[in-house]
């Protein structure tokens, strides 16, 4: 039976219900209304700017209409979205964003130029003893840090030894090497090596100089403990900073973002237009990505969205597509102590049956062709190496000289294949890659893993797989850089290398040639080992990394973008030598 | 009111064993990942000497059940181990980042409750009408469509309300880490208006989903109490619809409702994860996230547990609040002894 109420006492309780229901749509009304405003303080401001900004890049603000302005974008900002938040201790930040916040908050010794040479910084002059192991600086007098402190030698020293006690970081670019760093007075630094180094002054642009006093006052008993430094400041160092660079911590939330602002006493001035304050923001989530830049709360995207995600981004009104160089290369690294990948000629043929055009074009679109073992942008790169090509009538002619081939057992292989879940462009690299492979009669297995059983699995070679794709990167501007890390011994069992090479003679060759103080001897020799490696076809040089990112060029002037990169990891974004125009933000999105 | 205390200590000592079993598993799994946490922590270039150090710091090279014991241990006297990936003791990490997912479950949880209640009395008051069958239809999407696929949806219309609070705008002095709470009370009230407008968005892709299936069960209720015996009585005598409605209806109605509710609660921990992720904003389950991906021992069995003990609590709170709609079941365990 159904029971209802009696329609009077219905009526009581419908007009209850009327008024909540009025007093419901009051309030979305209210809250609609406002949204509504705000909308279209927004499109006013839009159409106004995109006008005037097609007919002169300097726009003088435009007065804002926003209602309230805790809801528009916040125009005096500067904000970029990189992979991860910046760790901002410069003992343990290596990655791209972390590089890209401390060349910001710390000044180095020298400075690197595209050309891969090297300028003064904080050191004015300096030279080399006879025999290349003693290096003595003379620094720049009138440098203070963030907090007041003058930047003295002892600073110098500190930050030598806290990065070699840590041993985290770039560290590993100086354990082999030095010997001890001391400061004979207040502007005079000696570094003393065990052995010579031929790129010393290259691998200095990794070294970030703290204020010893201010990081020493944060030491704390928790976390890691360095003896009498206790933690070294290293959990105060992750949301402030203890640097004299151009621009200083303000706030972080190791979660989201980092906040920079300039700093007015920056030695060597600021910049006009360069931008007050920038946000850093963790986060390459394309849906999260693509609403910040479209609203205009981030100016610059980061380099890790899909490509058909950036490319549309790019094609915004107002926004721009760019390329940018990048001294990464992406391996497809072939392990050759394992069947049937240990024998060269189908590791050669396969060399030549990959369809790169395919991969650069279809799944990488933007990318490059890549030309043996260092990325073309890197100095001391062999330009004399063949671009990488698919030849599969070579491939097949290969692949039947192989000793697999002649016992008539190769099919009875199955070639493994893993690719990093996180990335899933990867997928679509490996079933070309498959695809390719079957054309020859190899049979590839593809399995997708995630980083962190790709990194186990490559722990030791009776786990590495036959293949696996990784992207890697020079630590400094020189090619001896990335030859060290993915081709000697010591980096096998890491993810630098599945080749498992286990070959001494060449770990002694880029030995020789790190060793080497004269420059133009070193390149040459470090050419002559990238042949070396490019003859043994270890490697697959799937393409060379360009970096592709939307940005808006009316609001921010980018030398990396306008055709002056300078592709070391993190100075792509020296932000003093930006220009940001906050009017054009403001006109853009109010 | 009488409570039944022996039933009460009897389900938190329940709620304790619970407890216990969940960060023996947990602390389990977490080790047996693939991976090794200390090489993926320090990268493939990190001295032998640092990676010793972190090696013995962790206590990776004790047993695994001493590892426990240790670990148990430093729970209670504040050293919940060092994150690997913001390098800082799990405790400081916690207190950083919990406020803001709190912020975010409590927003959730609220309209949730505000909506879902309403919507189920005015489907069981309205049953087989147009009213009714738009809920239920409603109801269906709420429950098929995953919180994540609605916070990408809202993002898109509300781009502006990323993270918790507008760049450029200063977070209120700390007092409970709850942004807008805190900026209600120091009277910051443009960021108060600021908070609020950020939380509605990830809150609201949190909340739609329990909102429909609560909807549903609330409406099963109502409808099935309209049917009963003391409801026709109370019609009968002339009571106020409004009267029998909020004093009778709604009590018996709420009882399955808030059991279902206190499951959702729990839920809305693990589907903030991607929401928080979606909306960048930098809570504990987006800590999680990233602990896991990285392979973050201590982070991992903090947040699981951590969200352990919130299930725990929000099941505990649900027990109290059906015996108080409820004396049958407050008082069942009494009559049994």
């Amino acid at each position: 039976m159904r029971i209802s109420f009696p329609q009077k006492t219905r009526t009581a309780i419908g007009r209850t219900a009327v008024v909540g229901i009025v007093i419901v749509v009051i309030v979305v009304a209210a809250i609609a209304g406002y949204a509504a405003m705000t909308m279209t303080s927004k499109s006013t401001t839009t159409s106004t700017t995109q006008s005037s900004a097609s007919q002169s890049p300097t726009i003088s603000p435009t007065t804002s209409t926003s209602v309230t302005p805790t809801t528009s974008v916040n125009s005096s900002i500067l904000s970029i979205t990189w992979a991860n938040v910046p760790v901002t201790d410069p003992a343990i930040g290596s990655d791209e964003a972390s590089t890209s916040a401390l060349v910001n908050l710390y000044d180095t010794l020298i400075f690197p130029e595209p050309s891969g040479q090297v300028v003064p910084d904080l050191a004015t002059t300096w030279t080399t003893s006879p025999n290349g192991t003693t290096y003595t600086f003379t620094l720049r007098s009138g440098v203070t840090f963030h907090n007041g402190d003058p930047l003295t030698a002892s600073d110098v020293v500190y930050s030598m030894n806290r990065l070699l006690t840590m041993g985290q970081g770039y560290s590993y670019l100086f354990t082999a090497y030095v010997k001890s760093v001391t400061a004979p007075n207040s502007n005079t630094v000696v570094f003393n090596l065990k052995k010579t180094f031929g790129p010393f002054l290259s691998a200095l642009v990794r070294l970030y100089v703290l204020d010893q006093n201010q990081v020493a006052a944060h030491e704390v008993s928790t976390g890691t403990q360095y003896g009498n430094n206790l933690d070294y400041g290293s959990a105060w160092l992750l949301t402030h900073d203890a640097g004299s660079g151009a621009y200083t911590t303000e706030s972080a939330n190791l979660e989201t973002n980092i906040v920079i602002t300039e700093y007015k006493n920056y030695w060597n001035g600021t910049n006009a237009n360069q931008p007050a304050t920038v946000n850093m923001i963790g986060s390459d989530n394309p849906s999260t990505v693509s609403s910040l830049f479209k609203s205009g709360q981030i100016q610059i995207t980061d380099q890790w969205q899909p490509y058909t995600d950036v490319k549309a981004l790019g094609s915004l009104p107002s926004a721009k597509l760019v390329s940018i160089p990048a001294v990464n290369e992406m391996y497809i690294m072939i392990n050759t102590q394992e069947a049937p990948t240990n024998d060269l000629y189908v590791r050669e043929a396969m060399t030549y049956a990959l369809n790169y055009t395919a991969v650069v074009d279809n799944i990488f679109t933007g990318n490059s062709l890549a030309q043996g073992p260092v990325p073309t942008a890197l100095p001391g790169h062999n330009p004399n190496i063949p671009v990488a090509h698919q030849n599969v009538t070579l491939a097949k002619q290969l692949i039947q000289q192989s000793r697999y081939y002649k016992a008539g057992n190769l099919s009875s292989y199955s070639i493994t294949y893993y690719w990093v879940t996180q990335v899933p462009a990867e997928q679509q690299l490996a079933e070309e890659f498959a695809s390719d492979m079957q054309a020859i009669g190899l049979k590839v297995n593809v399995v997708g893993e995630p980083w962190l059983t790709v990194v186990a699995d490559l722990g030791n070679q009776t786990s590495s797989p036959n293949i696996v794709s990784v992207e890697d990167d020079a630590s400094y501007y020189e090619a001896g850089s990335l030859l060290q890390s993915r081709y000697t011994t010591p980096s096998e069992g890491t993810w630098e290398q599945n080749e498992w090479l286990h070959n001494s003679t060449l770990d002694n060759l880029i030995y020789a040639a790190l060793s080497t103080l004269d420059q133009t001897q070193r390149f040459q020799d470090y050419m002559n080992i990238q042949q070396q490696i490019y003859n043994m076809y270890p490697t697959i040089y799937a393409y060379d990394v360009t970096e592709i990112r939307a940005y808006y060029p009316t609001v921010v002037n980018w030398y990396a973008a306008s055709g002056h990169p300078n592709a070391l990891l993190g100075y792509n974004f020296i932000f003093r030598d930006f220009q940001f125009y906050p009017s054009q933000l403001t006109a853009l999105f109010g | 009111m009488k409570w039944n205390w022996g039933f009460i200590l009897r389900r938190l000592a329940y709620s304790v064993l619970a407890l216990v079993g969940l960060s023996i598993l947990v602390f389990a799994i977490a080790r047996v990942l693939p991976g090794d946490p200390v090489r993926l922590a320090l990268g493939p270039h990190a001295s032998a000497s640092a990676v010793f150090q972190l090696r013995i710091q962790l206590h990776l090279n004790q047993p695994i059940w001493l590892q426990y014991i240790y670990w148990i241990e430093g729970i209670f006297t504040g050293n919940w181990g060092i994150s690997l990936f913001t390098h800082r003791n799990v405790l400081t990490d916690v207190e950083a980042f919990l406020p803001a997912t709190l912020e975010l479950l409590i927003a959730a949880a609220a309209i949730d409750i505000l909506i879902a209640v309403p919507l189920g009395v005015i489907a069981g008051r309205r049953e087989n009408t147009v009213v009714d069958n738009a809920v239920r239809v409603l109801s269906y999407v709420g429950i098929a469509i995953p919180s994540f696929v609605v916070a990408i949806f809202l993002q898109h219309f509300f781009p502006s309300y990323v993270g918790q609070l507008s760049p450029g705008v200063q977070p209120p002095p700390h007092i409970t880490g709850l942004a807008f709470l805190d900026a209600l009370v120091t009277a910051h009230f443009s960021t108060a208006w600021n908070a609020l407008l950020h939380i509605i968005p990830p809150a609201f892709a949190l909340a739609l989903g329990p909102i429909a299936q609560e909807a549903r069960i609330m409406r099963s209720s109502v409808v099935e109490n309209l049917g009963r015996d003391y409801t026709v009585a109370e019609i009968s005598r002339g009571l106020p619809e409004r009267v029998i409605t909020l004093k009778y209806l709604m009590k018996p109605s709420l009882i399955p409702t808030i059991t279902i509710y206190a499951l959702d609660i729990s839920s809305l921990i693990a589907n903030a994860f991607l929401v928080e992720l979606i909306f960048n904003w930098g809570g504990f389950s987006q800590y999680g996230l990233n602990a896991i991906l990285s392979k973050d021992l201590n982070a991992i069995v903090a947040v699981v547990m951590i969200a352990g003990v919130l299930f725990v609590i929000s099941n505990f709170l649900v027990d109290l609040t059906v015996g108080y709609l409820d004396p049958r079941i407050r008082l069942q365990s009494r009559s049994d002894e």
